[in-house]
């Protein structure tokens, strides 16, 4: 045990609840980061990251006193950062309309092969890069329920059982919601298949008849 | 098994949560269908760039940022949380392994050096006593082997003080200790956990007493908890010199008599521990003062 796990998070929320502003800087500190990450995750950028960040913080300041310890602080800050990042999502749709597709004013065309770098490891590198890019852009653009499914499970790997906990719902949602969010991810990312090594499309339109010999 | 259905379960597949006689039956057709099989590479290179996505760097001002947010949203507490400091230290920093602040009636002068407060030494009888006080660091060894900081003050008599801390150079110092200091007295104060989040920057601490203020300077990572690997053979003043310059700590020597010669050989030893060992068979005795160690006849 490092010398610095003295302080645990229990710790600090009973001398929070004692009046010690002190202790819940350390708990910020302790989870700034964390939470700043789901926040830019579910945004997409880094000012509205901050925005939701700070909010949950001051409910969390709000609310400390009455958390209970049923879960871990960093679930039950989880669940706060998708509210805020749900009532934030909601209040942006009253003043303005969404875009359905993909913003098509990207000055970046889709993905081309840099035929005349020579040098594999830098191609490697740009075709890493346009991946995270082109992910980043079709998180974006999931329903923002379906976009916490993906973020949580898939970025932020936590397991069923915690994201349950995060959203509140029962773990059979959590798993038929997530598998609609996986769907919806591979239909966005469709134009980019190339990106991700797997060379032509399906054939669209035609339903394919496997030569099934089972 | 056809196609659509394949791809219905598909997610599942790629998960690894199918019955062992479905995914059988999924993997048979995937041997015979270069388009379903190219759907379950797809599922799992996106998966495989979703889980790698890097970690996210916060801006720089983040923390001032939701600290700001915070203060703006909330009635000040900061005045109320003075008065819980005495209970702060009792409640639970003793669990929690966090650091012994005494007050000690004696005084000693050549300690204060370090960050004393300079006041009047001669005390008027009729009028209250100047305050006296020295605030320093020490460095203790727990039982369970631990070694722990610990901030000490050594005043003469009772006095009103405040231990503040400022997270950056520009922000507003954060009270984290404030009270009513008694010789003889001990609180905590979670220092450790300051130490630690002031990273690798230097931990600035503000001490106001009864008016008198005084900045604390705290390097990163102290005390120092720098290891290193020595094998000497030297007069005794010769390897303290060593041995200050290896751990870049400085030591201070009462030579008492002939210097002695001594043999060191430790690895990835911490400076006490070299001490201690450069001293074994000695008439020297090591103590930590303040911010630097002392050696002195026993």
């Amino acid at each position: 045990m490092s010398i610095y796990d003295y302080s645990s998070d229990e710790v600090l929320i009973e001398r929070f609840k004692e009046g010690d502003e002190f202790a819940f800087d350390l708990l910020v500190r302790r989870y700034e980061q964390k939470v700043y990450q789901l926040a830019y995750r579910l945004t997409g950028n880094p000012d509205d990251a901050a925005d939701v960040a700070a909010e949950a913080f001051l409910r969390m300041y709000n609310s400390l006193k009455r958390f209970r310890g049923d879960a871990q602080l960093s679930t039950w800050l989880y669940r706060v950062v998708s509210n805020v990042f749900f009532d934030f999502r909601k209040r942006e749709a009253r003043h303005q309309h969404l875009p359905l597709e993909m913003p098509t004013d990207d000055d970046d065309e889709p993905y081309e092969l840099p035929i005349e770098d020579e040098s594999v490891d830098i191609m490697g590198h740009a075709l890493q890069q346009e991946q995270k890019r082109v992910l980043m852009e079709a998180i974006q653009q999931l329903p923002e329920y379906q976009r916490v499914m993906v973020v949580l499970f898939h970025i932020e790997e936590r397991p069923y059982e915690e994201i349950a906990q995060i959203m509140g719902l029962p773990l059979g949602t959590i798993k038929s919601r997530l598998n609609r969010a996986r769907n919806a991810l591979r239909q966005l990312l469709e134009p980019y298949r190339e990106l991700f090594g797997v060379e032509e499309s399906p054939t669209t339109g035609v339903p394919q008849e496997a030569s099934d010999a089972l | 098994m056809r196609c659509e259905q394949v791809k219905s379960l598909l997610n599942d597949y790629c998960e690894g949560s199918l019955s062992e006689a479905m995914r059988e039956r999924v993997e048979a057709h995937l041997r015979g269908c270069a388009a379903c099989q190219r759907e379950a590479q797809f599922t799992q290179a996106i998966w495989r760039g979703l889980s790698a996505m890097p970690e996210v760097v916060p801006p720089p001002d983040l923390h001032a940022r939701i600290m700001t947010h915070v203060r703006a949203n909330t009635r000040a507490r900061e005045a109320q949380g003075r008065v819980a400091l005495w209970r702060w230290a009792g409640a639970a920093a003793v669990a929690a392994g966090l650091f012994v602040m005494g007050f000690f009636a004696a005084q000693s002068d050549g300690v204060q050096a370090a960050f004393g407060f300079g006041a009047k030494p001669k005390p008027p009888v009729q009028t209250p006593q100047p305050v006296q006080a020295g605030v320093f660091l020490e460095y203790r060894t727990t039982a369970d082997g631990a070694r722990v900081p610990v901030l000490e003050a050594r005043m003469n008599r009772e006095a009103n003080a405040e231990l503040r801390y400022a997270p950056e150079s520009d922000s507003n110092p954060i009270v984290v200790w404030s009270g009513r200091l008694q010789p003889a007295k001990t609180v905590e104060i979670p220092l450790q956990t300051l130490l630690h989040t002031s990273g690798e920057r230097v931990l600035t601490l503000h001490w106001t007493l009864e008016g008198q203020s005084r900045v604390l300077y705290v390097p990163a990572g102290y005390p120092p908890a720098k290891l290193a690997s020595l094998r000497l053979q030297a007069k005794l003043g010769d390897a303290l010199r060593q041995l200050a310059s290896t751990y870049q700590t400085p030591i201070e020597w009462v030579p008492n008599g002939a210097e002695p010669l001594v043999v060191l050989d430790v690895q990835d030893a911490t400076l006490e521990d070299a001490l201690q060992k450069l001293l074994i068979g000695s008439n020297y005795t090591v103590k930590r003062q303040g911010d630097f160690w002392r050696v002195t006849s026993r």
